[in-house]
Order: structure tokens, then C-alpha cells, then sequence
């Protein structure tokens, strides 16, 4: 849902291995912020059956999912997760079950996407800088990695996350944004971006030392030309 | 303890079955009634917002209401303030702690994610007022009723008021009956409801006053004695409005939810809501 960059968002859908893809948002980590949820429908819904499920006006509906969420997460192609804080986000997940709903979703081969917080939340241990110095929060622990996520904006956290792994965090992957990393099953597939210059990277502990290895990423401007041509 | 602590009058919230800034954009009255509670000029007012997801409308209508009169911030949850303070630091400075009305349910649970119910328990113990409307009210009892996942359910709440606690008694009035079988078969301590407009004070654990912003509104006590449910009726002292006070501007936003409430209202008013 970058401005005027689609590239991401088409090689989501292209996961999804049908025409016209069931897409789910669920803006739980930004308090189910209106004007988010309506970039979700302006981004999505020509595209596909566009849904969103919202925790904070469940009373009300308000064109959001009502009754069964569980019946309808499970029927999705794609669940796409938006950014906020990953603590409340958990928080709320928690609270009303959808944290273990995910999880089904997940092994019965729902795509489950998102980023910021909606990509932290997969992880097993997760770097956060919301309020205060940055922690390590423990997501749903999908992925069995740490996570670190806006690594080329806040230097802050590219350092802190080193120091976290160096402490004791497990290994995992760190990536710019733009930069978008493609697990399937437990493992890194690959690394796609939307930006040109974006990055990621393999962090973990070497010889006493912690290392962050570049990891190749397709630009998928370049991939979307070569296509074109094809 | 500062000596900002040693000036406060013992742990206070003010429980609101419904009103404030939030519900009531043209009666300051029991904003006024908050900020009569800190004995002190310029005092620093709180909004949490989490039950309601930090909705821009209810934070802007906070600062239009507080910001004249109060030192007035607010902590978001969901978004950045782009402040290296925690969260223990900007909730104990604090004179008042508004809490905003919304999902009860969220509110708990995004508050031990971030361990703020604690630092809550605390404000309260050093005598920092608690306010809040709604779930913002029901939270610091026993329990109360919610609709958070939908429909009508009882909620345990943090505790630190041990009755229960169900809001806006006049304007939902289908809370009231579920309210009433908890406090009958046990699962909800007694207590109070409230209407939309009324608030209880409390000192310490003990109810001290009833206020209302609105004629006509009433608190409900209520416990159950065996199998009997006792109940009697509470009449609030009407708050006015301070005369001294400087008008509201007339630029306050309206939030979204009360816009279509007064629709729906007007509407209804003029005979054009057909039920379908």
C-alpha cells in the first residue's frame, strides 16, 4: 500500500494463485484507523473480494466482518496485516483469539502478509521502538527468527538489534523498507523489494561477534520489466 | 513520592455512565466537574484513548475541551509520539487521567501488553485522578457489561473498586436487564449503573457523590440479598455550568459516531426512519 507503487502489492496477489484473490485487512495495530482501512479498499478492492475485520467496533460492524471471524479469515487467499504498535496488536490478538485463528490460517496455507508491526508479528522474538528505548517482544512465533523491520529509517534500531542478538536474541532477518522477505514454511524463500536500493539482511552471532549479512534482493521494478519484454 | 503526590487528596476516580467531551460537545459540565478535582491552576490532564482505537475526532475534541484550562496530552498506543520518555515517566507526572469510552475488552488487553494497568494501579495509589466514561468507567471495578466481541457480556475489570459497574442505563437500555441477572446470580458484585451524563466519585474505595451534566438522569444501586435483587434509586446533584468559563469554540469537532447518532435523532424527530 505504498503510494503510487503498486509492486508490492502485485507480488502479494500473485501468492494467491487465483484471478481475483479474497483479501482480508486486519488494521487491529493502528486502532483500526478509518483512513487506513480506506487506502486497504482504494489499494485492493478493484482487485479483489476486499474485506476487513475490525476488534474495536465489533457492536457496530461498520462495513467490517460480523459473526464468525474465524469461518471468514479461514476462506481468505491472503490475510494482510497493517502497521502500528506489534505490543497492542498482540495485545488485542489475544484477547479475542485471533492469535491462534492466524495460526490456522497459517498451516492451512492462507497467505499471511503484512509489514511494520504486521510483519513483526510473525516472528518468534520481534525488535519494537514505540514507546522508550527499543525492546524485544515476543510475536506469534510463526517464524522461528527475530525480526527487525524500518532498518535503513531509525539507525537507533540497527544498532539495537545487533546488541540484542549479540545478547542472546535469536539469529534472523532485518530488512529496509521497501524490502519485503518471503517465507514459506519456516524458511526464507526470498527477498523482493519495491524500492530499488532496499536491503535486508541476515543477522546472527559469528566468531563472539554479531553480523549482518546482505541477503540478494529482486528489485521487482526489474522483474515486472523483464516480463514486459518477455 | 514527590511532593506534587503529597498534594493530591487520596486515590480518586470519577466513574461516568456516558458524557464528557467525547459525547457531549456543547456541555462542558462534567469536563469542568474533572478539572474542579485537582486543587491546583494549570493542572496536567491525560486522554487515553485505547478503547476506541486513538480516533483522531475524540483526541482533537479532548484538546478543545482541556486545552484552555489544563496542561492537556494525550498517550497513543497505535501510533509513534516519537518521545524516548516511558511510559512510566509521562502517566506519573500526571493530575488527571482521562480514559476514553470504546471496546472494553481492548482496553484491558492492550493495557497489561504494555504494562500499563499497572502504572495505572499506581496513579491511582498516589492520588492522581482517575476519569474516564464508559469502558473508561467500568474498568476500574470488579466488572461490568460490554459489548466488545458484539453482544452483551460480562467483563472483569482491574479491580481496584470492588462493586460492578454498567453505563449509559438511559441511552442502552439493554444493558441494564444483563447487568441485573450478573448482580442476581453472583457473577458481578453489586453496584451501580449510571446514565448517560451521571458520575460517581469515589474516595479511596468509597462512593462519595453522584453528579449528572443532565436533568433527569439518575444512578441505580444495586445487590442482590439472597435471591432478591435490592435496588433504589440514586438522584445526582445537577452540575451548572461555570460561568466564568470561556465558551467553547465553535469550530469543536464533531465525532463521528455522535454526528450520526444526532442524525439518526433528527431523523427520527422528523418521522423519516422507516424500521426495516
Amino acid at each position: 500500500m505504498e503510494a503510487g507503487n503498486p509492486l508490492l502489492d502485485d507480488y502479494v496477489l500473485s501468492l494467491a494463485g487465483r484471478e481475483r484473490p479474497r483479501v482480508c485487512f486486519v488494521p487491529t495495530a493502528s486502532g483500526d484507523a478509518d483512513h487506513y482501512v480506506v487506502r486497504f479498499y482504494r489499494t485492493f478492492a478493484s482487485r479483489c473480494e476486499a474485506s476487513h475485520v475490525t476488534l474495536f467496533r465489533r457492536e457496530r460492524g461498520g462495513g467490517a466482518v460480523e459473526g464468525d471471524l474465524e469461518a471468514h479469515l479461514l476462506q481468505q487467499d491472503v490475510i494482510y496485516v497493517g502497521g502500528g504498535s506489534v505490543v497492542s496488536l498482540l495485545g488485542a490478538w489475544r484477547a479475542h483469539g485471533l492469535d491462534r485463528i492466524l495460526k490456522l490460517a497459517w498451516k492451512r496455507g492462507v497467505v499471511l502478509c503484512g509489514l511494520s508491526a504486521g510483519s513483526l508479528c510473525w516472528f518468534q522474538e520481534a525488535v519494537t521502538a514505540f514507546h522508550g528505548a527499543p525492546t524485544v517482544v515476543r510475536g506469534l512465533g510463526l517464524l522461528p527468527h527475530s525480526n527487525c523491520v524500518h532498518y535503513d529509517g531509525e539507525p537507533e534500531r540497527r544498532e539495537e538489534y545487533r546488541r540484542f542478538v549479540g545478547d542472546g536474541v535469536r539469529p534472523g532477518y532485518a530488512a529496509d523498507d521497501g524490502a519485503a522477505l518471503h517465507f514459506v514454511g519456516r524458511d526464507l524463500r526470498r527477498v523482493v523489494s519495491s524500492r530499488p536500493r532496499a536491503r535486508a539482511f541476515r543477522v546472527e552471532p559469528r566468531d563472539g561477534d554479531v553480523v549482518e549479512d546482505p541477503l540478494p534482493v529482486s528489485y521487482l521494478g526489474d522483474m515486472a520489466r523483464d516480463l514486459a519484454v518477455a | 513520592m514527590t511532593v506534587r503526590d503529597r498534594l493530591r487528596g487520596g486515590p480518586t476516580i470519577l466513574a461516568m455512565g456516558g458524557g464528557g467531551f467525547t459525547m457531549e460537545p456543547d456541555n462542558p459540565a462534567l469536563d469542568d466537574f474533572v478539572l474542579s478535582l485537582v486543587d491546583r491552576p494549570e493542572p496536567r490532564v491525560l486522554f487515553l484513548p485505547t478503547a476506541s482505537g486513538d480516533p483522531t475526532a475524540h483526541i482533537t475534541a479532548f484538546y478543545a475541551r482541556y486545552a484552555r484550562a489544563a496542561s492537556a496530552t494525550h498517550l497513543s498506543l497505535f501510533r509513534r509520539h516519537g518521545s524516548a520518555r516511558t511510559l512510566a515517566d509521562i502517566v506519573l507526572e500526571q493530575d488527571v487521567i482521562y480514559v476514553g469510552g470504546g471496546s472494553m475488552r481492548n482496553l484491558l488487553a492492550i493495557w497489561r501488553a504494555h504494562e500499563l494497568d499497572e502504572l495505572l494501579v499506581e496513579a491511582w495509589r498516589r492520588g492522581i485522578v482517575l476519569a474516564g466514561l464508559s469502558a473508561g468507567a467500568m474498568c476500574w471495578f470488579a466488572g461490568g457489561v460490554t459489548r466488545s466481541s458484539g453482544p452483551l457480556e460480562v467483563i472483569e475489570g482491574l479491580g481496584l473498586l470492588p462493586g460492578s459497574f454498567t453505563v449509559h442505563a438511559d441511552g442502552e437500555p439493554e444493558r441494564l436487564p444483563v447487568w441485573l441477572a450478573a448482580v442476581r446470580s453472583g457473577e458481578l458484585p453489586g453496584g451501580w449503573a449510571a446514565d448517560d451524563g451521571v458520575g460517581l466519585l469515589f474516595r479511596g474505595t468509597r462512593m462519595v457523590r453522584v453528579v449528572s451534566s443532565r436533568p433527569g438522569t439518575a444512578a441505580l444501586r444495586a445487590d442482590a440479598v439472597g435471591d432478591e435483587l435490592v435496588r433504589h434509586r440514586i438522584e445526582p446533584e445537577l452540575l451548572g455550568v461555570d460561568p466564568t468559563r470561556p465558551p467553547t469554540p465553535a469550530t469543536l469537532p464533531v465525532p463521528d459516531d455522535i454526528r450520526e447518532l444526532r442524525e439518526l435523532r433528527d431523523m427520527r424527530a422528523a418521522g423519516g426512519l422507516r424500521r426495516i
